[in-house]
């Protein structure tokens, strides 16, 4: 629909590194909606990150992007450094995983926070201050004023966060990536900046995309998801439908593998053999395949193509799950 | 000549104990209390300590140094036809035949209370000298110095900012050609081109700051140029490669331009930022190099500084002098890097406001 | 189903693609320009200084004779000119060059091996005799060796092997200081553990695992440090207290120059382009390497 807020079609990402291309992400397409709740979901080098970064223009200069991501009708993919920098902070806003490192040690928070104000909304320094101090309430961080003036090393991990959301957020973005944003908390907190982001959407009526490997994460806070592997989405649907009714083998892995109260004790916990492959080096077939409980010689031969099997869910397979059973 | 190149710059010091603020104290007033009571001075403090053995060290080398090299300084001041009669007289004068500890101990006792002593050449006292010579040195120091860096920063932003770029390549290219160059070399071509040729700046001799501001800065720009730009060449390519470093793996440049900060300013505003601690170790680690090179740069200059007078002291083994000079240099070089060190703990956030709060 | 032997959890985070075939690649650049060319040079100019001489019949370096002194550059017989003494430039130059290389050589090696040893054997042992050496080392680097290096040289007489004297005793501690350093890094890793638990005597660690390691540091150090002791060598030759007169040393040939500075500028430009040419290539050399085999 070209009536999605970021519409992203065949994204592919190779970096070029001394001579050689490594692709690292092979023809996505997906789209984010205003006040809708994207999850992206992979294992580490399923390409999920940098899908994002190729979307906001953040990849070193050894990446070659091709395919096209609208943003609000603007092609963003090709704009040049500067204009894409009007939009970054602006219009899309990205949260990191670690905000350990992802502040300036050596600056006061509320500069950086001011810092991105100014840097789009041409406001003097006590206006961007005033505005700075709202954003840190907004993102409940108590006595803003005080702590406007300090250092990043001053917070826990979780206020820190909240101080990268606020960043983020400061000229309220239509959307928002948050990278793996709770992955370096605890659950508790986890749990808190999760509740903050949502109540953030819905006041500003964002587009909220999250990366993560936590297929838990995804089920409780999401409207749709799309299940990446080896650079390549592999399964996508509303969230509520792929939880219900799950196709791919490897999104059935993945749910399998969270751990579970009600499992008895001692059960061994289900994982998922062999390791993630090499995008550089792929074998043909399947991605898949080598890990796959319900491979077949089709599947190592030839790689399943992603079709809108049933209406609203998509999937690369040739055996897919039914009812939760492997095909 | 090459500043030694050491190992890459450390960051700054382990941090202290944990510090014990309550959350929220930094308002502008309390940095000054922060500083006082912060770990960050204890940790200086226990270096201040350990800087007395360092000096005491170096000035006991020297004193074996120059004891033990064979040269008679009776010898040298009476020439060689001086009478065994009057040498002896000179040395019981001047004390040179008492054992070596005595001297040692009359020296350094003497210099602990802030007395070090007469020339035994021309008998004029040791501070006297100092303070007639030492200025000129010093103001040479800071010129260089500040020379030294005001060339680099500009220049390494500017190669950093586009990495593998024209600027870059071209600079890097410059600057290892120019640290490659022996100061006193510099120093001849300069004299050469400018004031030879061109006629614009002295070759030799030096205007006093009382007599005339412009007179004097441009009596010591050449000698300022000749070791502040081969010591700015080594500074470039350090700075460089830390800028570019903290621009392609730090994650908080990521945050930066993903906020939307123009290109620039992510480069000044918290690359460069945070580079500038490493340099400052570099800065205090080369003040060593920067001296070293002032001793050969005054005599090629005519400058009535501390490094003619050093040479020449060797020269006609007047221990008392080069004690004192040496000395000097050490306090200098010591101090420094205390300095640099007080520096860290003022600058850096990490240090200044201790261990996080919840 | 039943799950197959678990190897792997499922881990977070961003993978970074890693390329395949960086070892042909870097066999294939082996012999890549940015090292090969310094070499080269150094090797042109020190294969010059020796075998020249021997090869090719070059005027005596000292007792020119006056009647042709002051000479430009391609006289005939003189192809660098005379300096204002008489004497064959060029011969100077070679035979200034075999100082400037035998001093850079032999103080880098004294300071390689004394320091290198010095460093490493602190560092392994630890307590006493670190925490000695460490003050030891600090009272060498907060005084400018250039003063002492004066002050031995002053005091031993100008000679080549004086100048070794003076400038090693600021090389071994710079060397001892890199390889405290390295094999204080080595320390904590978990394969030097497992060679002190098997009961590997102490010599033998050193010798097969401490020494690989560190060396690549100390030749790159050593490398950009012989253009700085080739420089130290010409201050102090240029001062007076390096090579005597009438030997030749590319530091006096330029303080020899400076009175006729105006006059005669090539007698100060030669041998600094020959200076320049060695430092830089040594510069060049060291970094190249420092860059190939990762050395900070």
């Amino acid at each position: 629909m070209s009536t999605s807020l970021l519409d992203v079609r065949d994204l592919a990402v190779r970096f070029r590194q001394a001579g050689r291309d490594v692709p690292a992400v092979n023809g996505v397409s997906f789209t984010a909606e205003p006040g809708r709740t994207l999850a992206i979901v992979g294992e580490s080098g399923s390409g999920k990150t940098v899908s994002c970064r190729a979307v906001m223009g953040l990849l070193p200069p050894s990446a070659v992007v091709t395919g096209s991501a609208r943003f609000a009708g603007t092609e963003l993919l090709g704009l040049s450094e500067n204009d894409l920098r009007r939009h970054r902070g602006a219009d899309l806003a990205m949260v990191f995983q670690d905000p350990a490192r992802s502040l300036n040690p050596t600056m006061r928070v509320g500069t950086q926070v001011s810092e991105a104000i100014r840097s789009h909304l041409p406001l003097d320094r006590s206006a961007a201050r005033e505005r700075a101090i709202e954003l840190m309430a907004m993102v409940r961080i108590p006595l803003p004023r005080r702590r406007y003036a300090d250092y990043p090393h001053q917070f826990s991990g979780g206020m820190r966060q909240r101080l990268m959301i606020a960043i983020a957020l400061a000229c309220h973005p239509k959307l928002l990536i948050a990278d793996e944003a709770t992955t370096s908390l605890d659950v508790t907190t986890q749990a808190q900046i999760m509740d903050l982001l949502l109540d953030l959407q819905a006041q500003l009526g964002m587009a909220l995309i999250l990366i993560s490997h936590d297929l838990g994460l995804a089920a409780s806070y999401t409207d749709d998801v799309i299940v990446m592997y080896a650079g390549g989405i592999v399964e996508q649907a509303a969230t509520r439908r792929l939880f219900s009714a799950v196709r791919m083998p490897y999104t059935k892995a993945l749910l399998d593998a969270v751990p579970r109260l009600e499992r008895p004790p001692h059960s061994p916990l289900p994982v998922i053999g062999g390791r993630p492959p090499d995008t550089g080096a792929l074998p043909p077939g399947c991605p898949f395949a080598p890990r796959c409980p319900s491979a077949a010689d089709r599947c190592r031969q030839q790689a399943p193509p992603l079709l809108e099997h049933e209406p609203g869910h998509r999937w690369a397979c040739w055996f897919p799950c039914e009812n939760g059973d492997p095909g | 000549m090459a500043a030694e190149a050491g190992p890459a710059p450390a960051g700054p010091p382990a941090q202290g104990v944990p510090g014990d603020h309550s959350p929220g104290t930094a308002q502008w007033g309390s940095a000054g209390r922060a500083v006082l009571t912060s770990p960050a001075l204890r940790v200086t403090g226990k270096r201040l300590l350990s800087a007395v053995p360092v000096l005491w060290g170096v000035t006991f080398l020297t004193f074996v140094v120059m004891n033990v090299l064979p040269g008679d300084t009776a010898q040298e001041l009476l020439g060689a036809n001086a009478t065994p009669a009057e040498l002896q007289t000179l040395r019981l004068k001047l004390h040179l035949n008492e054992p070596f500890w005595v001297r040692y101990w009359h020296w350094l006792s003497g210099a602990a209370q802030g007395h070090l002593g007469d020339s035994l050449v021309s008998g004029q006292p040791v501070t006297s000298i100092l303070g007639q010579r030492l200025p000129v040195t010093f103001e040479l120091m800071i010129y260089t110095f500040c020379l030294s860096v005001l060339i680099a920063v500009p220049v390494a932003a500017a190669a950093a900012y586009r990495p593998g770029g024209l600027v870059d390549r071209l600079s890097m290219m410059l600057s290892m050609a120019g640290l490659s160059i022996a100061p006193y070399v510099l120093a001849l071509l300069l004299v050469l081109i400018f004031a030879v040729n061109l006629r614009v700046l002295p070759a030799i001799g030096f205007v006093p700051l009382s007599q005339s501001v412009v007179g004097n800065i441009k009596s010591l720009t050449l000698p300022a140029l000749s070791i502040g730009l081969p010591l700015a060449c080594f500074y470039i390519r350090l700075l460089r490669a830390d800028i570019v470093e903290q621009m392609q793996s730090e994650d908080y440049v990521v945050t930066a331009r993903a906020k939307g900060v123009a290109p620039w300013q992510v480069l000044i505003r918290h690359a460069l930022r945070n580079s500038m601690f490493g340099f400052l170790t570099v800065l205090g680690l080369n003040l060593g190099t920067l001296i070293g090179a002032l001793v050969i740069i005054e005599p090629i200059f005519s400058l009535p500084g501390i490094g003619q007078v050093l040479l020449q002291s060797i020269s006609d083994r007047d221990v008392v002098v080069v004690e004192a000079v040496v000395l000097v240099f050490a306090l200098i070089v010591v101090f420094a890097n205390l300095l640099t060190d007080l520096l860290y703990a003022v600058l850096d956030p990490r240090i200044r406001y201790g261990r996080p709060s919840a | 189903m039943a799950a197959p032997l678990p190897d792997t959890l499922l881990a977070p985070g961003v993978a970074v693609p890693a390329p395949a075939g960086a070892a042909a690649r870097r066999r294939r650049r082996a012999l890549a320009p940015d090292i090969l060319i310094p070499a080269a040079i150094l090797a042109l100019i020190a294969g010059g200084c020796f075998l020249w001489p021997l090869v090719y019949p070059v005027p005596a370096p000292v007792g020119g004779s006056i009647l042709s002194a002051g000479l430009p550059p391609f006289s005939p017989g003189h192809i660098l000119g005379t300096d204002p003494v008489g004497n064959d430039i060029l011969s100077r130059i070679l035979y200034g060059g075999r100082v400037s290389i035998e001093v850079g050589l032999a103080v880098t090696l004294i300071g390689l091996v004394i320091g290198g040893v010095m460093g490493s054997v602190a560092a392994y042992s630890g307590g006493i005799v670190d925490t000695v050496l460490m003050r030891v080392l600090d009272v060498l680097i907060a005084f400018p060796a250039l003063v002492l290096a004066v002050a031995i040289a002053e005091g031993l007489g100008p000679s080549e092997l004086h100048v070794i004297w003076a400038l090693s005793f600021f090389s071994v501690p710079a060397f001892a200081r890199i390889a405290r350093a390295g094999t204080l890094r080595l320390h904590g890793q978990t394969f030097m553990l497992a060679a002190r638990l098997s009961g590997t005597k102490a010599w033998r660690i050193l010798l097969r695992h401490v020494t690989p390691n560190v060396l690549p540091q100390l030749i790159t150090f050593g490398l950009l440090g012989m253009g700085v002791i080739i420089i130290l060598e010409g201050a102090l030759s240029f001062l007076g207290l390096g090579i005597p007169d009438p030997a030749p040393s590319w530091g006096n040939m330029i303080a020899l120059g400076q009175g006729t500075l105006s006059a005669q500028p090539v007698l100060v430009l030669i041998p600094s382009l020959f200076l320049l040419a060695t430092v830089l290539s040594l510069n060049l050399l060291g970094d190249a390497l420092r860059k190939r085999w990762g050395v900070r």
